[in-house]
């Protein structure tokens, strides 16, 4: 699809960078000590925190993500916000008030604070920046994806914006000036998308001018002169949507039928929106290919009630089969959710902002209301998308702004540059997580540097420019990927190498610094090899078929967590068991 | 003031919380997994309709997100004391 900038959206988009970097500017005489820069000097009032704990975790992933997942595919999308949220309850009950009273900056701190070993600080800096650069991924390739219809740029330039903002920001001012971005995004977000809801719900739905034929394919294909769009050169007035926008009013995804025969519901309440929803016949675009080896999109049409259950999309098709591994491969994926958050080193440093256990706890509560209202959002946002006639069927992490486009420039200008605060504050909150580690952690704990204050969050200016170039060529190298996808790798990771260290160090006193070490290596390497291993990397990032997928795979599903946090807590406790003579916990 | 004794009162209502939502959370995911498809057709779990012409689950998924909040509430509200809290106001 060809996009075009629109004045107000470049304005309102400038006004939100500016504002961001001003807001880091102002801020950074506050972040010169290690414990401002890396802790806002513990002095975060818990309701800020709470928004800002929002802001923190609803990622490119949630809100791109998402509701593109939704948009295309219906509920398998809300089952990552169930699965998201879900994990905020192993954070408040089981991980944050401990947490608060054994760190200090990073989760390494938290992690050593019983053994001083140097061994934990390499091992759970190494955890934080390998687990950081998986989240770090579908950040940035969100942020590429919406400067292509806000600014008219193509992917990289997307990426390279949001990668130097985001830079500027953690280098200038830490920790304090991300909280108070993220808490800018949080409140903006859930207020502007509450905002976009209720347009829907006031909209209701209807039919297009003319129903769409089955067999009505829409090609794409590249050239040697350029992408050919339905045989003709892609142009202005040639993209993919516009047979559909000429002929029937409206482009990529429609209501095909509503019930009882009607043309349009008018305004519909929330619940009434769902069930008018699932009663009604969609259009669909099943994506495939002709024999030219053009792209093809095919109109599809099904129940609203099949869309609103699991198992449309490849990631949960698994729920739909009979198969055994099958089954397993969803559970895994859902037990990664619920385990990741509470294990997600950029989550965890937030606690280190507030000044008591109480005020983590408090604050917690306040990210799951925040994160809660979002979340049940999404799915309204993505319905709203998926019956829109807007939909870029090359990109899902497209819907959620082209369904604001719908209502206007002015609201698709303004959540286009909420969503690009919404990557900018959880790419700060990864970048901080990642230089905290490489400049506490390595540089002065486990390498022995002798950093003083100053000289220490220096190191952790220059860890921060660092990791703001890898994001940046990451981003690039990963543009096709849905980054919900990505995500939930990363929980799987997270999970499988955090978790299980940090509830047997709270809750088992046995627990050993090598039980700890092996623990988190064993987590780490067995779950990046898994995933390594699997279909679906085989088919999503090497581009084997599906079938060549399935049969190279040397793991039997794609999700790791199922048998990698499990396999961290069994080696803890062996090694744990073998070595608790000689370094027992200390209490 | 608040009393040294008191972050030791109410500990037990965190894991109760947390098994509570864990096994709801747990009964949803295993419903989606063996009980809603048979063949690759919808036969129940989270087909099943639940009221208001909403399915089991679009209804269980709001509940578990809408339940995280309430339980987070009463955790906030009931919860063990600390240092850091005020007081709670004597009946």
């Amino acid at each position: 699809m060809i996009y075009h900038a629109s004045t107000i959206a470049i304005v309102v988009f400038a006004a939100f960078v500016g504002l961001v970097l001003a807001l880091s500017f102002w801020l950074a005489s506050r972040a010169k000590s290690a414990s401002g820069y890396f802790a806002a000097h513990g002095q975060v009032g818990w309701f800020v925190n709470g928004i800002a704990f929002a802001g923190d975790y609803l990622s490119a992933a949630s809100f791109l993500g998402i509701c593109g997942m939704i948009a295309f595919f219906g509920y398998d999308g809300f089952l990552y916000s169930i699965g998201y949220l879900a994990g905020w309850i192993v954070a408040l009950f089981v991980i944050a008030e401990p947490i608060k009273k054994l760190g200090k900056y990073t989760l390494a701190d938290a992690l050593n604070a019983k053994f001083n070993s140097r061994g934990i600080k390499l091992i759970a800096a190494v955890a934080t920046l390998v687990i950081s650069l998986f989240y770090l991924v579908p950040q940035m390739v969100g942020a590429g994806a919406l400067v292509k219809p806000l600014l008219g740029l193509p992917h990289w330039a997307g990426v390279m914006m949001v990668g130097s903002t985001v830079t500027v920001i953690v280098a200038t001012g830490g920790m304090v000036s991300t909280t108070w971005v993220q808490f800018v995004k949080g409140t903006l977000l859930v207020i502007v998308c509450a905002f976009v809801v209720a347009l829907l719900l006031q909209r209701g739905f209807s039919l297009p001018a003319s129903p769409i034929e089955s067999t009505e394919v829409q090609t794409i294909s590249k050239g040697p002169t350029g992408t050919i769009v339905n045989g003709e050169p892609l142009s202005s007035e040639n993209q993919l949507d516009s047979q559909l926008r000429n002929k029937h009013g409206l482009g990529f995804g429609s209501v095909a039928v509503l019930p009882n025969g009607s043309t349009s519901t008018g305004p519909l309440g929330p619940l009434a929106y769902i069930k008018t929803f699932s009663e009604s016949t969609i259009t669909t675009w099943r994506k495939g290919s002709d024999p030219s080896g053009a792209t093809t999109f095919t109109p599809v049409q099904r129940t609203g009630s099949d869309l609103l259950l699991p198992g449309s999309s490849s990631t949960f098709k698994s729920v739909r089969s009979d198969g055994f591994f099958a089954k397993l491969d969803f559970l895994s994926l859902m037990l990664a959710l619920f385990l990741g958050t509470a294990s997600l080193p950029h989550i965890l440093i937030r606690y280190y902002t507030v000044k008591d256990a109480a005020s983590a706890r408090k604050s917690t509560v306040v990210g799951i209301a925040a994160i809660g209202v979002f979340y049940i959002l999404t799915l309204y946002l993505g319905i709203g998308a998926m019956t829109s006639g807007a939909l870029d069927p090359t990109d899902s992490n497209m819907s959620a702004p082209l369904l604001a486009r719908t209502f206007g420039n002015g609201i698709f200008a303004v959540i286009s540059a909420v969503a690009f605060t919404t990557v900018l504050g959880t790419v700060s909150g990864l970048i901080l997580a990642g230089a905290g580690a490489v400049a506490h952690d390595l540089m002065k704990d486990y390498w022995g540097m002798d950093l003083s204050d100053r000289q220490q969050v220096r190191a952790a200016r220059f860890a921060a420019i660092g990791l703001g170039i890898t994001a940046i060529v990451l981003g690039i190298f990963f543009e096709k990927m849905n980054v919900t996808f990505l995500v939930g790798w990363a929980f799987n990771v997270a999970a499988s190498a955090n978790l299980p260290a940090l509830v047997m160090l709270l809750f088992w006193k046995r627990t050993t610094k090598a039980g700890v070490i092996s623990a988190i290596a064993v987590g780490l390497v067995s779950s990046l090899a898994w995933i390594l291993a699997s279909a679906d990397t085989l088919e999503k990032v090497f581009g084997y078929s599906v079938t060549d997928a399935a049969s190279s795979a040397l793991v039997p599903f794609s999700q790791p967590a199922i048998v990698t946090v499990p396999l961290g807590f069994v080696i803890l406790i062996l090694v744990s068991l073998f070595t608790s003579k000689a370094q027992s916990c200390p209490r | 003031m608040v009393a040294s004794h008191l972050p030791t009162r109410r500990r037990w209502l965190a894991p109760i919380l947390f098994w509570i939502y864990t096994v709801s959370y747990a009964a949803f995911v295993v419903a989606a997994a063996f009980f809603t498809f048979q063949n690759g057709e919808p036969v129940g779990g989270l087909a099943q309709p639940a009221f208001f012409g909403l399915s089991v689950g679009i209804v269980g998924g709001f509940g578990l997100i809408f339940g995280a909040f309430l339980l987070a509430m009463i955790y906030a509200l009931l919860g063990p004391r600390d240092q850091g809290d005020p007081p709670r106001a004597k009946k």
